[in-house]
């Protein structure tokens, strides 16, 4: 199945990112107990390969933490941390990095983003969207990101990438946050705004 | 360098020339050397099955094997003096409760060489951690690097034969 969106889907994809991303980095920031910023969020429905080149230098080693998604909704939740931010995340919270503790944490901050991310998004398409448990990896951002991608859009010519970027304030601190549906996904977020894509 | 992005295949007969596929997690990286000729090529195979006729030949381990073998006979490859190796088919996030598309995309391809009656001289697959295959074209060599790690020998230079303009 391939998904052609226009303009004004792809505006409209992106303004539901930014509503359910304002929505996680409120959240974060009452974790962290400071101000969290967040970037106009990209939507960019391109080649999966296109779409990995867009993440920056695939060998590039990430913390990753993975938020699959159950109910009506085909897609994964992907939050991205650099190895040098994922130290001051855990400087902020207290814990060590590197350590169970650290991992667990940074565990928690995607359960909490991703739950408010998908909360977000359930408001305003009205899908009963579930966080299922999160996974983290530390690995090759392009691996992991591909490995996303096969899952949920191995079979498409096309991929959507919606992602924007939680910037912590007072500290050189970025959380990359990317929502990756399927072309159902996509469909299921479309459909409901009246937007629905044609599938062919 | 040549990268092969995934779904992609490259052949080069340039002994200066690099193969590269950075970032393999589930993908698999097939790696064919005729070192003799000095012919080498890479396919950064996505997927286990094409289910039919696919424009994207290099995605799918079913049409990906067979065309990186032709590219290689139309690059002066000859079958019998081919080496042969696979890496990547990694679970990213563990295996428990996902589509264990690395692991079937490893079975797929080595069915693909087995039908195609190539014989895999090397391996270096699954597990949970993303790799990179390298491929000096002049040496007739693969190496593999794990997240965090030293390159390693995936096929070493063959014993006996000249290295080309690179070495």
């Amino acid at each position: 199945m391939t998904i052609s969106l226009n303009d004004s889907q792809l505006d409209a994809l992106r303004e539901l990112a930014n509503i359910a991303s304002a929505g996680a980095a409120g959240a974060l920031s009452q974790m962290l107990a400071r101000e969290v910023d967040i970037s106009v969020p990209r939507a960019v429905a391109c080649s999966i390969a296109d779409a990995i080149d867009s993440c920056g230098d695939p060998e590039e080693e990430v913390t990753a933490v993975l938020i699959g998604v159950a109910g009506d909704f085909g897609g994964q939740v992907l939050l991205l941390v650099p190895p040098e931010q994922t130290f001051q995340i855990c400087e902020l919270l207290g814990v060590e990095a590197g350590t169970e503790v650290g991992e667990s944490a940074l565990r928690e901050i995607g359960n909490i983003l991703g739950t408010s991310y998908l909360n977000g998004l359930a408001a305003m398409t009205g899908l009963d969207l579930m966080p299922c448990p999160p996974l983290l990896q530390v690995d090759m951002v392009g691996a992991l990101v591909a490995s996303v991608m096969t899952e949920v859009a191995g079979d498409d010519d096309v991929a959507l990438l919606l992602d924007s970027e939680l910037t912590i304030a007072g500290e050189q601190c970025a959380i990359g946050f990317m929502l990756l549906p399927t072309s159902g996904g996509i469909e299921g977020l479309l459909t409901p705004l009246g937007l629905g894509p044609d599938v062919s | 360098m040549t990268h092969a992005r995934i779904g992609e295949i490259v052949v080069s007969g340039n002994p200066d020339d690099e193969l590269v596929a950075l970032g393999l997690g589930s993908c698999i990286g097939v790696v064919m050397i005729d070192a003799q000729a000095h012919v080498a090529g890479l396919a950064h195979v996505m997927l286990p099955e094409s289910g039919g006729e696919r424009a994207a030949k290099g995605k799918f381990a079913d049409t990906a094997v067979p065309e990186l073998l032709a590219q290689m006979a139309a690059h002066g490859a000859v079958r019998g003096r081919l080496r042969v190796a696979i890496t990547g088919g990694a679970a990213m996030f563990g295996s428990g409760g996902q589509l264990e598309i690395g692991a079937r995309n490893e079975a797929a391809v080595r069915s693909a060489l087995g039908a195609a009656g190539v014989r895999c001289d090397a391996a270096e697959t699954g597990g949970t951690q993303g790799r990179t295959v390298r491929i000096s074209v002049g040496h007739g060599a693969a190496t593999v690097r794990i997240a965090g790690g030293y390159e390693v020998d995936l096929l070493p230079a063959a014993a006996g034969v000249a290295a080309g303009r690179a070495a």
